[in-house]
């Protein structure tokens, strides 16, 4: 029962807080911006292309929203055009007179006519399109995006958008396969699904000439596909995708055993696709780690055009890895026909067919060979350099300063720490490995080193917009960043020295940099959609659908606090725990981006926002929702969304 | 002299081309070779609730899972073993742009693409229901006919929106077909009449049996057969939608009502389980065969199975003959006799392939193709 007096207070502080409530908690591209406001102007070189007859290099620099022009011979930057905000992908037109450049966070990709390099004309895309590339003909252009996990097929002659192809999760790069027929498309997350089985991650292939989906090929036992290439037919014709192996439910005490986190690449057979009939190609997982050090986050792929090599960069290593194709070959024609998954845990792969580990810059992230074959450029995106390596000597040959600020920050320093697999045992993994691309979740459950071995499987959660949400940790154990990646990192998820005092300054600096990035679900203008702005008055409701008081902490708002990120930084029983669990109550997560952080709850058990209530909150105990119906329910889910 | 000759003559060729012309319509093409996917050739048992049709390949709703038919031969029958949501279809749709399967089942909503399904359900999404009885694309949105109203679910932004009685005029949320129009959404709601969304202007605008919910019919044409609306079919050349009911055949002109009962009409019966359109051409699928009726020369056909009073609802027909029945608008009939027949005279819906027709019956599907007119060989 509650007091009348008490009543007003509540309905005052709700009032209060439904004014106050910051409706844009979530960054917009401004907000974006202030995560570099101390930045004085890092260049990024993310992705390059080579112009097709090889005497200039154009390379996409995330840190300053521009695409530089290199003189291939001179080795100099000649040119400089800016584009939208924190540009990712290049293509370039087969006719090589323009390039298509996708911007992140402005949702458009900038056409550049490599005449007058200049921009031509800006296209609209999903949210936060990466990955592009134009069909042989030039007349269509395949953007991933992001955020919306689906594919635009703009139309060139018209600029656009004509269709949306559905793709997995995470959609990043694209790939236009050899011979024209086909678009491959790279999704960095798995596939959601059950939390105790090993994820499966999907390579979704388009049908170039019917714009079709064609094939969704199963990656199993991986994550984190990234750029892919395609040898020459001649050498085989497969594609090559770099991935990360987790073994997530084994615990970490695993690691220093090594081979817990493995880095390689998918090889996939085209030629066996079968259109449309959910035929397959076959997969094979090879590694490209040795038994006692590790090549982690693979990322950057590409392939001579003789197919006598393929390089695989190795971001947090700082390495790229030369592949013989031909030995390649020789050991793929071992693995047995049923079980292509022969070699996807071997460690002594790799020495058969590696030829080379070349040391790059920090954070190589792309790699492309000239026509010519002769070099290979990689972009080493937290060096503002590209390093140029010889395919006759297999060796660097140059290193292209692309002209970025020689001052480095704490910020830039928290980053290349971020992203340096160094400090953990044998080089398995660095911080970015399970936060990829700027502090996401890796959508993965862990098992973590508690007293039960095995229990207490937790979701990763994103780093993004996590400033002000402390403590940390499912138990919320870890009252501030200094403690979560300080000795504690060191002792149970690196396995090493860990990293000094100023380096856990400099990286959490960097962590508490870390933004959102605008929100697909959010209008600009400010407005709510009618359905918003019902699911808001539901968030913020205190009676149920029959007049009844709900009880203060049963209200959406009391745990989830819209002044603090939307969480009440305590460790709430919401009836989540099971058997496999220790504890009863958990840490209450910030919603702040909620809608990109599926699965959800502290086991990753939840694979949509409305299982939270309609499988998981059978007694009330996660918010009173027994009452709502389906519509209620949509439109809760629906402001989630926004925030 | 010789203009004015010439001048008889093209009168005299025009008025022979106009009546024959008017005879050929008044003996419309008939639909005599018929062949039956039945488990004899690999195809499920029982119903077939759906039917859909892209290029050379047929996708069939059946009680046991979804079938492709691919050049005449049964190519695969996906079940929940491969992923799809339910195992009885009762609806399916093509995305024309993506080429995507929608499957309505009993389990929920299946999306198929690139071989794979993905599903939606009632818990796991913001589908309103799991009994899925119809499903429409309308560009970027998905239609979906529930048995709690009808949903739209945006695929670009994977938001979900429910209509049903609390927020539109649904006298029955229990929605059994539903058509997707570049303008206006149609639908078929069991007990509660034909229900049209308007897409420019966000209503909703109900059309029920003025009758209420008497079993007769007081003024034939005054308004909607019977509440009982089982499905739904908008015709763009003639704008008009028809709706079948289990009393009746009913189309709507945007002014007048055009309603067909078996007393009145060639209509093989009054309970009608679906209705299809194609050009002048309007298809009532019947639980006494599939009646086939022409709006510009008011000539009935009707398809069944010879033997079809004989038919146990549970038996498929084999090797039966034919019955067609060709109703002239004077009353005129004329029975003809066909080496094949309908796998069922219960028909429950239909797709068109080209001239070629697919039908879903009780106890398999059958593609019915054109061999002769009602006056004779073609």
């Amino acid at each position: 029962m509650v007091h009348r007096g008490s009543r007003w207070a509540i309905s005052i502080a709700v009032g209060t807080l439904w004014l106050l409530a910051p409706r844009r908690l979530a960054a917009s591209g401004a907000g974006w911006s202030g995560r570099w406001a101390t930045d004085p102007g890092y260049l990024n070189p993310i992705d390059l292309k080579v112009s097709p007859h090889g005497r200039r290099l154009y390379v996409v620099c995330q840190g300053t929203d521009a695409v530089l022009a290199v003189d291939t011979r001179t080795r100099q930057v000649v040119g400089q055009v800016k584009v939208g905000q924190k540009p990712e992908g290049i293509a370039i037109s087969p006719d090589g007179k323009t390039l298509y450049v996708s911007n992140e966070h402005s949702n458009s990709v900038s056409e550049i006519s490599l005449r007058s390099f200049q921009i031509r004309r800006t296209l609209k895309t999903g949210w936060a399109p990466v990955g592009l590339t134009t069909d042989r003909a030039g007349r269509y252009l395949y953007v991933a995006n992001t955020l919306e996990n689906d594919v635009s097929v703009i139309d060139l002659s018209t600029g656009r958008e004509i269709k949306r192809l559905e793709a997995s999760r995470f959609p990043e790069y694209v790939k236009l396969s050899r011979h024209g027929g086909h678009v491959y498309v790279s999704n960095l997350l798995a596939r959601l699904g059950p939390y105790y089985d090993p994820p499966v991650s999907e390579i979704t292939a388009i049908d170039t000439r019917r714009q079709e989906v064609s094939a969704r090929i199963s990656v199993p036992g991986v994550i984190q596909l990234r750029r892919i290439a395609q040898v020459p037919r001649s050498a085989g014709g497969y594609l090559l995708v770099p991935f990360m192996r987790p073994k997530n439910l084994n615990a970490l005490i695993q690691i220093p055993q090594g081979w817990y986190l493995t880095h390689g690449m998918a090889v996939i057979w085209p030629s066996k696709t079968g259109a449309g009939g959910g035929q397959e190609p076959r997969v094979e997982e090879v590694l490209l780690d040795d038994i006692d050090h590790y090549y982690a986050d693979g990322t950057g792929a590409a392939t001579s055009p003789n197919g006598r090599w393929a390089l695989i960069t190795a971001a947090s290593a700082n390495v790229v890895s030369i592949i013989n194709v031909d030995r390649l070959n020789r050991l793929l024609k071992q693995i047995p026909t049923h079980d292509p998954n022969a070699l996807a845990d071997r460690l002594d792969s790799a020495r058969q067919f590696v030829v080379g580990r070349l040391r790059t810059g920090r954070d190589p992230t792309a790699v492309a060979v000239s026509p010519s074959g002769h070099f290979a450029y990689i972009t080493n995106r937290l060096d503002d350099t590209v390093s140029v390596v010889s395919l006759r000597s297999l060796r660097v040959v140059s290193t292209i300063n692309l002209g970025g600020p020689k001052e480095i920050t704490i910020l830039r320093r928290g980053e290349q720490l971020f992203h340096d697999a160094r400090f953990c045992y044998e080089g398995q993994f660095a911080c970015v490995t399970c936060h990829p691309h700027g502090g996401l979740s890796d959508g993965l459950t862990w098992s973590f080193e508690t007293p039960k071995l095995g229990h207490d499987v937790v979701q990763n959660r994103t780093l993004r917009s996590i400033e002000g949400t402390s403590p940390f940790k499912w138990n919320g154990m870890n009252p501030n960043l200094e403690t979560q990646d300080g000795p504690r990192t060191a002792m149970y998820i690196f396995r090493s020295q860990g990293f000094s005092p100023n380096e856990v300054r400099d990286l959490t600096s960097f962590l508490r940099s870390l933004r959102l990035p605008p929100n697909p679900n959010d209008d600009p203008g400010g407005d709510l959609t009618p359905a918003q702005a019902r699911g808001r008055a539901i968030f913020f409701r205190t009676k149920t659908n029959d007049g009844a008081l709900i009880p203060l902490k049963d209200r959406c708002y009391y745990c989830h606090a819209p002044l603090t990120h939307y969480t009440s930084r305590v460790r709430m029983d919401v009836g989540t725990a099971t058997r496999h669990d220790t504890i009863q109550s958990f840490d209450v997560p910030q919603l702040q981006g909620v809608y990109m952080r599926a699965p959800y709850l502290h086991n990753g058990e939840a694979l949509t926002l409305e299982e939270i209530w309609t499988k998981f909150n059978p007694h009330d105990q996660h918010g009173i929702s027994s009452d709502m119906n389906k519509a209620q329910l949509n439109d809760l889910v629906e402001f989630l969304k926004t925030l | 002299m010789r203009p004015r000759l010439f001048y008889r003559w093209r009168t005299a060729l025009l008025l022979i081309l106009t009546a024959a012309a008017r005879l050929a319509a008044q003996n419309p093409p008939l639909y005599t070779k018929w062949i039956n996917y039945t488990p004899a050739n690999g195809f499920p048992e029982g119903e077939v609730y759906s039917v859909a049709v892209e290029g050379h390949r047929v996708w069939a709703g059946t009680a046991h899972g979804l079938a492709l038919i691919e050049n005449g031969r049964v190519r695969k029958v996906f079940t929940t073993a491969n992923g799809l949501a339910g195992d009885a279809v009762m609806s399916v749709a093509i995305d024309p742009r993506t080429g995507d399967v929608w499957a309505g089942t009993f389990g929920g909503l299946s999306r198929y693409s690139g071989g794979r399904f993905k599903n939606y359900t009632n818990l796991s999404s913001g589908l309103a229901n799991d009994l899925v009885y119809g499903v429409a694309v309308q560009g970027r949105y998905v239609w979906v006919a529930t048995a709690a109203g009808v949903n739209r679910f945006d695929t670009y932004t994977g938001a979900w929106s429910i209509w049903n009685e609390t927020n539109a005029p649904f006298e029955e949320p229990w929605c059994y077909g539903i058509v997707a129009t570049p303008k206006k959404i149609y639908v078929a709601a069991w007990g509660g009449g034909v229900l049209v969304y308007d897409l420019a202007g966000r209503y909703w605008k109900p059309y029920t049996d003025p009758d209420g919910s008497m079993e007769i019919v007081l003024y034939r044409n005054e308004g909607l057969i019977h509440n009982i609306v089982s499905g739904i079919a908008y015709n763009s050349a003639m704008r008009m939608f028809w709706a079948s009911t289990y009393f009746g055949l009913s189309g709507f002109d945007g002014r007048n009502w055009h309603n067909y009962l078996t007393k009145d009409s060639g209509l093989a019966s009054n309970f009608i389980n679906g209705v299809q359109t194609r050009g002048n051409e309007v298809w009532a699928c019947t639980q006494k065969g599939l009646s086939e009726f022409d709006y510009k020369t008011k000539v009935w056909v009707t398809y069944r199975p010879a033997n079809w009073r004989a038919l146990d609802a549970a038996k498929a027909v084999k090797d039966s003959p034919g019955e067609v029945i060709v109703t002239w608008p004077d009353g005129k009939k004329r029975k003809l006799t066909t080496a094949t027949s309908l796998a069922h005279n219960y028909t429950l819906n239909l797709a068109f392939q080209g001239k070629d027709i697919w039908v879903a019956t009780a106890q398999g599907l059958s593609h019915g193709t054109i061999q002769i007119s009602a006056g004779g060989k073609n």
